[in-house]
């Protein structure tokens, strides 16, 4: 069979979703088999954007130029455009300041020095192109994104998922550590699919995957003030991985 | 018979149809169910291994050699990848399941077929085991309505079945500008317009419906001001069909299960089910 | 014929010669205070005070998530081989006992699941009595299932009645005889006798679907899908597929499902027949109290109080269940 030609590519962000895909280290050599990776600059050089791509996974938020230009050139270029992590479905820890005025943020870093490059507010991938599907996840499930690779090959794209952690979290007969332990866990309005990782070993969830579809957000504000966290406490947590939750 | 598992089936033809849809032959073995014993009305699931499974209707008439005949349209998760399939690809299918039309009601009555887009796939089935069993059935009228000329199904077929006097075929689409190059006689108007111009004998006719779900209302009313009762009125409906024979509850209309007891309901039997007829 | 007795302290007794039979399960209360179904530890009793665990015994029929079909491209699909062990359920309560009866009809019916058919045949039910407490309703309405066993222990003050409703449960009293005794004793009321009750008229007429308390309910969901996580009737599955990055080989899952969540009843395009949480509410309402296809009529509700348990935002369709009802009489 012929290969599939697929790009990886990372804008802003920390790399982890592409480590977490060559950390698949059983299958990389059937992935190799199945996969030619004609554009992944973080793993094999030289990384030239060249004829069309069955697919491209791109990682990380949008917050330079440049990177615009490299999506849209990777969006033209390919039958599929798939984001890939966090950042890139939902704009990711990059975009927790936005709506701060940016050019004070830029002093608190940077201080009077000179910055390399020019940037903008960041955004997730949606808002720029058009994305086919999305592999969410701070880094992605190992799984979900073998199972996006595999069905990839058959020209299927992910089947979404609709339910919470909670739903995992219960299917695990876990403790919940909200209503009984009085726990900040955001699993109420966050995305499953990590099989309730956080709250198994007894952490809260962080909302690393983004908002779960129809979430009530009001209710669940109701619920967290119950349990002594404020609505800006919330608000402020939810948006460390999605800056576009709003009341 | 085990409906648990898929049966092996292959492609051996695949015809675009309309942009979005094609008719998908299968070979199956020909003592299997799937291929040999169904109802029009009835559906199959169909599994493209590695992708996931969907039900489908039957959309040929049940045949000697194990062929089977579908109308698939290519929107859904595994209806997509479908569209490449090839001859000689390996599917999987599992059924009949469900009830289908009622064929031997329709015994010594006229006919009045109401199909919508997709839903001419079952009515084709129904159409052709009635042409198969000539005399059954009195008159035969069929109403087919698709958003435009170029989505109408088995147009050449239709055609040909009324120029040789078997049927009574009157066409429509949506919205005109859609009209052109159509075939003779096409309206420019919403399906259950067509109602206006019938002449049933409500005594003597029994109508089968499939369509999209919003047209439903107004041809159950157009229906009931023709005179026709509930229980001669008989509908197809859609539901998320996944495991084909009740546990899955994906399916459920009101307090009854699609797959289970549908997909084809008469409408007395919907009565006071909510959600039947949205 | 006087009552079979079992003393307390020949309890631990009873459990390790019922060991003999099969792997043995019960309610047991783990360090973090949560009481699960899971393996009695040898020398350890289970918790027999604790009203309810947080999953059902369901989870032992249905697992959660579990492979259904295997493809691979010289086979085709096939049913997974699955070696079922007898297991033995210890201290299971009437509704539960009544919600494996409700499994039973769905998965037992006319082509039984085989999963299920497997992992039930090999399946030993030992009930005991309980006092509901004020999330429970098994005791405000009555249901038609019936919560069969194969051993019964009724508590008294110093040990329980026991008493076998299988041949089963003729075998396993045979085999532990030389621990009961016979005793005078007057065996309190059965504690399962809210359930095998005859079954209401089935109420024909639609839900109203004006009353207020839908959206109210719907307002306040969460959409957590707990409330059918831990129902010991629902049984929804969704079915997944994932292919192989072989290319030849795939596998099917089902897994438990939710009809609260947005994708319960999407049909192919997005359309979705429960378009809102309200009339979802009104879906759920209608498995829980009327039931479905061939099960109309018969409630799948058995009163255990899960669902309202862990409900974060304490929702409870029973209070609407009974002013629904109170209409039934008015009909
Ligand atoms: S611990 Fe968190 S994720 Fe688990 S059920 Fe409770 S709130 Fe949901
Ligand atoms: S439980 Fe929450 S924080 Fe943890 S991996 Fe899952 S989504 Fe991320
Ligand atoms: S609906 Fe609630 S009370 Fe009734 S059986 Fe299910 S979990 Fe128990
Ligand atoms: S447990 Fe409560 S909040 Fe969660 S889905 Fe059920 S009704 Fe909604
Ligand atoms: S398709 Fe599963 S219950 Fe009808």
């Amino acid at each position: 069979m012929k290969k599939m030609r697929v790009a990886i590519a990372g804008l802003t962000a920390c790399s982890g979703c592409q480590l977490a895909l060559l950390n698949c280290e059983d299958e990389l050599p059937e992935l190799f088999e199945k996969f030619a990776f004609h554009f992944f600059p973080m793993a094999c050089s030289p990384a030239l954007l060249e004829g069309e791509y069955d697919a491209a996974l791109v990682e990380g938020c949008l917050s330079m130029p440049h990177e615009k230009e490299l999506l849209l050139e990777l969006r033209k270029r390919s039958v599929h455009l798939i984001a890939l992590g966090t950042c890139a479905v939902w704009g990711g820890v990059a975009a927790l300041r936005n709506g701060e005025d940016r050019e004070w943020l830029r002093q608190q870093v940077y201080g009077h020095n000179p910055v390399a490059s020019e940037t903008f507010e960041p955004l997730p991938l949606h808002r720029v192109v058009k994305v086919d599907a999305a592999v969410t996840g701070c880094p992605p499930e190992k799984e979900e994104l073998l199972r996006l690779l595999a069905g990839l090959t058959r020209g299927a794209l992910p089947v979404g998922i609709d339910y919470p952690v909670c739903t995992e979290c219960r299917m695990r007969e876990n403790l919940c550590l909200l209503t009984e332990r009085d726990m900040f866990c955001l699993g109420l309005l966050t995305l499953g699919g990590c099989g309730a990782r956080c709250p198994s070993l007894g952490v809260p969830c962080e909302g690393c995957r983004g908002p779960v579809p129809e979430a009530n957000l009001a209710e669940a504000l109701e619920i967290y003030s119950e349990k002594g966290f404020g609505r800006i406490t919330v608000l402020d947590r939810l948006r460390r991985f999605c800056p576009e939750w709003k009341l | 018979m085990n409906n648990n598992v898929p049966f092996p089936a292959v492609v051996s033809a695949i015809r675009p149809l309309t942009v979005e849809t094609s008719l998908i032959t299968l070979d199956t073995d020909p003592h299997h169910p799937v291929a040999a014993s169904f109802l029009p009305g009835q559906f199959l699931e169909l599994s493209l291994p590695g992708v996931g499974e969907f039900p489908v209707s039957y959309c040929g008439f049940p045949s000697v050699d194990g062929s089977i005949e579908l109308c698939i349209r290519h929107v859904g998760h595994v209806t997509t990848p479908l569209q490449t399939a090839a001859p000689g690809d390996g599917v999987g299918v599992r059924g009949p399941f469900g009830h289908g039309f009622p064929l031997s009601a329709y015994s010594g009555l006229d006919l009045l077929l109401i199909a919508g887009g997709l839903g001419m796939a079952p009515l084709r089935s129904l159409l052709l085991a009635l042409l198969k069993q000539r005399g059954l059935c009195g008159r035969l009228t069929l109403l087919y309505g698709a958003r435009e000329t170029g989505a109408l199904l088995f147009l050449d077929e239709l055609l040909e079945m009324q120029k040789r006097g078997v049927i009574e075929l009157q066409l429509t689409v949506d919205r005109p500008g859609y009209c052109l190059n159509g075939p003779p006689d096409c309206r420019v108007a919403m399906l259950p317009d067509l109602m206006d111009q019938l002449d049933v004998d409500p005594g003597r006719t029994c109508a089968a419906i499939c369509g999209p779900p919003v047209v439903y209302p107004l041809l159950v009313s157009g229906l009931r001001l023709l005179g026709l009762t509930d229980n001669r009125i008989h509908l197809s409906l859609e539901r998320r069909m996944k495991c084909g024979v009740g546990r899955c509850g994906h399916c459920a209309v009101g307090t009854r299960l699609c797959c289970a007891d549908g997909p084809v309901f008469s409408l007395a039997e919907l009565a006071g089910t909510e959600g039947a007829i949205v | 014929m006087a009552p079979q007795y079992i003393a307390s302290h020949n309890l631990a007794a009873l459990l390790d010669r019922l060991r003999r039979y099969g792997e043995l399960h019960g309610p047991v209360r783990g360090d973090d205070e949560v009481v699960r179904f899971a393996a009695i530890a040898p020398g350890t009793l289970p918790d027999l005070s604790a009203l309810r665990t947080l999953l059902p015994p369901k989870k032992y029929l249905l697992h959660p998530q579990e492979t259904i079909l295997n493809y691979t491209a010289a086979a085709g699909y096939q049913m997974p081989a699955e070696e079922v062990r007898p297991l033995i359920l210890f201290g299971v309560h009437p509704c539960d006992l009544a919600g494996i009866n409700y499994l039973d009809r769905v998965f037992l019916g006319d082509a039984p699941d085989p999963l299920y058919a497997a992992r039930r045949s090999a399946l030993t039910l030992i009930g005991i009595s309980c006092t509901p407490d004020e999330f429970c309703s098994c005791h405000i309405s009555p249901s038609p299932l019936n919560a069969l066993t194969d051993l019964s222990l009724q508590s008294l003050a110093d040990g329980y009645a026991i008493s076998s409703g299988s041949p089963r449960g003729d075998e396993l009293l045979e085999g532990v005889k030389e621990i009961l005794e016979e005793r005078d004793i007057a065996v309190p009321e059965d504690t399962r006798r809210f359930f095998g009750q005859v079954a209401a008229e089935p109420l024909r007429q639609e839900l109203d679907a004006t009353l207020p308390d839908w959206q109210t309910l719907a307002d306040a969901c969460l959409g957590c899908g707990a409330c059918s996580i831990c129902c010991p009737t629902c049984y929804c599955f969704d079915v997944l597929e994932f292919g192989g990055l072989d290319g030849r080989s795939a596998v099917r899952l089902r897994q438990w499902d939710n009809c609260l969540l947005k994708c319960h009843a999407e049909v192919a395009g997005g359309m979705s027949f429960q378009k809102n949480r309200a009339e979802r509410f009104r879906y759920r309402y209608r498995h829980k109290f009327r039931g479905f296809g061939p099960l109309q009529g018969i409630p799948s509700c058995v009163g255990c109080g899960r669902c309202r348990v862990v409900c974060p935002a304490g929702l409870d369709l029973r209070p609407l269940a009974e002013r629904l009802d109170e209409g039934r009489h008015e009909q």
